[in-house]
């Protein structure tokens, strides 16, 4: 499993309207500028193709920060 | 006055029976009389709803993304006068993320399912005179949402194959689609979960009837596949409680 500074370069990378080291660990993703389901839907994408892993709604509700999102997809590995 | 459908003496095969739309239509249906024949993947679901059922039923546990699996439920049922395809899956999936993998995962669910499925009940003589087929297709492949683009693909396939299975057995049966808004099924939970219930809730005013009971969707594939619709072939019917009729703000 990669790092939690890699995780978050990777979901920098695949969101399009974002700034490069913009993230941090700490970060409420759903803070993010202009966030809509579309970037909820890119994480879930993101850590299916990436990792294997299956998140749900319920799932991503439950998840606050990027650390969260990150330990939960540890969680699930 | 009979009743108004009356499916006494017909057999259906109710494929994704232990989902939200096949139960509803498999109770409807054994309500009017048929005999269902109940498949899909969850044994235990599949097994209570059978309990439920009032006239006869009977269950085929049967993964329809396997080749051996429709193979066994071919064989194993007997004469029918139609199915309804309800079997699928919902995968969201931003199109920068479709691969080989999850695009298949979904047609599979969504697409050759059917189309194997239909191809050996032809091939092997199972459909009686007048039958009828309906398969559950989604609103979304003319009125696309974000991330759709594995789900809605595979119904516009789905709906382009019903017609042209109409067309091609015109004198065995009957083929016709039901094109459903958001129903209130488990996919419905897990959406609203994903999305948050405020957002589901703006999204609903966009109904004009408001969502979609799984009962609505069981109501017209009980017409379709009666004798009431005989004149009714290749049509996609669309149930979207005016969803894409236009708005209202």
């Amino acid at each position: 499993m990669i790092t939690i500074t890699e995780f978050i370069q990777k979901l920098e990378e695949e969101f399009d309207d974002i700034e490069q080291n913009s993230l941090t660990p700490s970060t409420n993703y759903r803070s993010i500028e202009n966030w809509g389901s579309m970037h909820a839907l890119i994480i879930i994408a993101l850590v299916d193709t990436e990792f294997d892993v299956s998140l749900s709604g319920a799932d991503l509700k439950n998840t606050q920060t990027i650390q969260d999102l990150y330990d939960l997809v540890v969680s699930k590995k | 006055m009979s009743n108004f459908l009356d499916l006494k003496g017909k057999t259906y095969l109710v494929t994704g029976a232990s989902g939200g739309i096949g139960t509803a239509v498999s109770k409807l249906i054994s309500e009017y009389g048929a005999n269902v024949i109940l498949t899909g993947r969850n044994e235990a679901t599949l097994t209570e709803l059978h309990r439920a059922l009032n006239s006869n039923s009977s269950i085929i546990v049967a993964d329809l993304d396997e080749d051996s699996d429709i193979e066994k439920l071919v064989a194993n049922i007997g004469q029918i006068d139609g199915i309804v395809h309800c079997a699928g899956i919902v995968k969201p999936m931003p199109i920068k993320f479709i691969n080989r993998k999850n695009l298949e995962k979904v047609l599979n669910s969504n697409f050759y399912s059917a189309v194997l499925l239909t191809s050996s009940l032809l091939k092997k003589k199972k459909l009686n005179p007048e039958s009828s087929m309906v398969y559950i297709s989604s609103i979304s492949s003319k009125f696309p949402y974000l991330g759709g683009g594995l789900y809605v693909s595979s119904k516009a396939a789905l709906e382009a194959f019903a017609k042209t299975l109409a067309l091609e057995h015109s004198n065995l049966l009957r083929a016709n689609i039901i094109s459903p808004g958001l129903v209130k099924t488990k996919i419905f939970e897990d959406t609203e979960q994903a999305t948050g219930e405020e957002e589901m809730k703006a999204y609903e005013e966009k109904y004009l009837l408001g969502f979609g009971e799984t009962e609505d969707i069981a109501n017209t594939c009980a017409f379709l596949l009666s004798s009431r619709s005989k004149w009714i072939t290749g049509e996609n019917i669309i149930m979207d409680g005016g969803l894409t009729i236009g708005s209202k703000k």
